[in-house]
């Protein structure tokens, strides 16, 4: 079974992007072994002049690189990604790069009706910059609006349909994560390529 | 006009900071603008509330009490800081200062893209609803390569980049004036906007390319336009003169003259007096300023809608009465719309005359004396009354 990280992309103590990672894991527990992680208790990003990552950073970091994929859930605050998840993305890429060529799926809930498209949107030209380069899986939104009313006590997601929706996409991501990394492993020249990249060397 | 502008980075040494000062530097003239760091704004966090904390409320004040505002950013990740964003989600959490506020967006980045991603998210989230800045739109500031950028006394190396930055900025001040007319309530209310006083703007004679600050604006400007002068002639409509016969000309005129084209920039005055002995101080080297050069601030409603009054067409002349020269003189100011031949307005002939000596010399002439509601507007006429109406001068 797959190993994967799902990334909370929040520091707030109730948040319904939690909600829907918690389920993720539980409702796949067969299919793949996910560990959902917090970003809440990193410090925020400050350009440090030893390009050193804190060590919760580092943590985060070490774990993401032995997963085989990363599941990443965003909220939406003004029309774009919360700061503390943009401050970690701004930890990974100026220190430890732990996300280049990673498979990673989007998934974002939002109190409103659109579901966090614009903060996903947002999110993937992020994971595209050139000390990221994680790969995001194509053509897959998942988008849980009114996410305040979608959960039952039990934290099962309420509606079939949006179950159906997620089944199909975590169906394809698993297959996105193999062949990505078969792609990735036979050409290792991209990965220095990458790493090497930094725009204050340019 | 007040202009807070916001660092985007938290590092220690900014670009973006660079770049903010060298604009308050270099356009002072233009704006006023205090450069606000957020280096130690904590995390947004909608569980730990801090938004009372002396750091969000100096922002939120600063950002409240100005006209407009600009915001630096880096790009980092093809997006805006997380020190930026987070200050933007403190203040469009429980404060919304930046509510129909007028901003400008700049940026500075290593890339030779300097930050056009970044600029678009940063577009997006002003517009987004608990923000909900106006945005100026087009006229992308983006400094890219910026480690090449700034000479060694923090200035932009390239005029020509520095030409365009001063265009934005003087788009920026038209902004925040349209802005301004458009959110201001009905009845009592600052007029200044209505008029672009700062002169941003240019004419068809509007001579390109010089400081209109500078107190040899007619030595450059003259220099630059093969302005001809001394006892060259000149055909005029109707007549020949010299330069020089124009000169003295003018100056023997029985008033102070002035003139202020279209575009509110101050032009000409016959300069006979030094400024001490005018009644209406002017200096040569104040020739060329615009308009809010010119007037102190608290003038400058009056100022715009003065203008209004010639530029729209709802008069033609416009007169006030000075009465700080003592009771021995009685100065008008006139502002007489100047248009061309279709009527467009071109500019404002403004002359100023002490009008005492005129009627003194009317009622000597004509034997008459004035009456007026008990209190005499012209010092030493007795209060008989006339029976010629006409020669009534009206207490004001
Ligand atoms: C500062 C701030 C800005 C927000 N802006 C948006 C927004 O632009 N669009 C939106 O759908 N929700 C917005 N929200 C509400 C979100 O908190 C909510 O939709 C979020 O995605 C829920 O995620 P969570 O339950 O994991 O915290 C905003 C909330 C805050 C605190
Ligand atoms: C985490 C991080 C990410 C960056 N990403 C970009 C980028 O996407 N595009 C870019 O042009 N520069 C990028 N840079 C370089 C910045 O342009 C550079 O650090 C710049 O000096 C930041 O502005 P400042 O000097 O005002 O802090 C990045 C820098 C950091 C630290």
């Amino acid at each position: 079974m797959k190993n994967l990280i799902a990334i909370v992309g929040t520091n707030s103590d109730n948040s319904t992007n939690r909600m829907l990672l918690h389920f993720i894991q539980k409702h796949f527990a067969d299919r793949a072994n996910i560990e959902v992680c917090e970003i809440k208790d990193l410090p925020g990003f400050n350009k440090p002049k030893d390009r050193t990552a804190p060590v919760q950073v580092q943590k985060l970091s070490d774990k993401i690189t032995q997963a085989d994929g990363v599941i990443i859930s965003t909220p939406e605050y003004n029309h774009s990604v919360p700061a503390v998840l943009k401050s970690t993305l701004e930890w990974f890429s100026y220190t430890t790069q732990p996300l280049i060529d990673k498979p990673v799926m989007i998934t974002g809930a939002s109190y409103g009706r659109l579901g966090s498209s614009r903060s996903q949107a947002h999110l993937r030209q992020i994971l595209d910059a050139p000390e990221l380069k994680a790969r995001i899986m194509p053509s897959s939104e998942f988008l849980l609006g009114l996410s305040l009313q979608a959960f039952d006590e039990n934290g099962d997601l309420k509606d079939q349909r949006k179950i159906d929706e997620l089944d199909a996409i975590f169906e394809d991501y698993l297959q996105f994560v193999d062949i990505t990394n078969q792609l990735v492993n036979s050409n290792k020249a991209h990965k220095q390529r990458a790493q090497k990249f930094s725009w204050e060397d340019n | 006009m007040k202009i807070v502008g916001i660092v985007g980075s938290n590092a220690d040494f900014s670009y973006n900071r660079l770049l903010l000062n060298f604009i308050a530097k270099k356009f002072k003239k233009l704006i006023d603008v205090e450069v606000l760091d957020i280096k130690d704004v904590p995390m947004f966090n909608q569980s730990n509330d801090q938004t009372d904390s002396d750091l969000i409320q100096h922002l939120n004040k600063k950002i409240l009490a100005a006209d407009g505002v600009i915001i630096a950013t880096p790009e980092y990740n093809h997006s805006i800081p997380s020190a930026l964003q987070s200050v933007l989600e403190w203040l469009s959490f429980r404060i919304h200062p930046l509510d129909g506020k007028p901003v400008m967006i700049v940026g500075a980045s290593y890339d030779v893209q300097g930050s056009s991603r970044s600029q678009l998210h940063l577009r997006q989230v002003l517009d987004a609803p608990g923000v909900n800045a106006v945005v100026m739109p087009g006229n992308e500031f983006l400094l890219g390569e910026v480690h090449k950028a700034f000479d060694e006394e923090r200035n932009l190396k390239d005029s020509e980049t520095t030409q365009f930055l001063e265009s934005c900025i003087k788009k920026f001040i038209r902004f925040i004036n349209v802005v301004n007319v458009m959110d201001s309530p009905d009845g009592m209310k600052d007029l200044s906007s209505t008029e672009d006083l700062y002169a941003t703007g240019s004419i068809d004679t509007t001579i390109e390319g010089i400081n209109m600050s500078d107190d040899d604006w007619v030595e450059q400007a003259a220099t630059k336009t093969n302005a001809v002068e001394g006892n060259t002639y000149v055909k005029l409509d109707r007549g020949i003169l010299t330069v020089d016969q124009i000169n003295q000309f003018l100056k023997s005129m029985p008033a102070e003259l002035t003139y202020a084209d279209s575009n509110n920039q101050f032009l000409y005055y016959n300069y006979k007096y030094e400024a001490e002995d005018m009644l209406a101080a002017r200096r040569p080297e104040q020739v060329g300023n615009p308009l809010a050069e010119c007037h102190p601030e608290k003038a400058f409603s009056g100022v715009a809608w003065v203008i209004q009054q010639l530029r729209s067409g709802k008069q033609d002349i416009v007169r006030t009465h000075v009465p700080t020269h003592g009771p021995d003189k009685f100065v008008v100011h006139s502002y007489q719309a100047v248009r061309d031949e279709d009527g467009n307005y071109l500019g404002i002939n403004e002359y100023v005359r002490d009008i005492k000596p005129t009627i003194d010399w009317y009622l000597e002439q004509t034997g008459q004396q004035l009456t007026g509601g008990g209190v005499d507007a012209v010092s030493g006429a007795t209060s008989k009354v006339d029976t010629v109406s006409g020669a009534t001068v009206k207490d004001k």
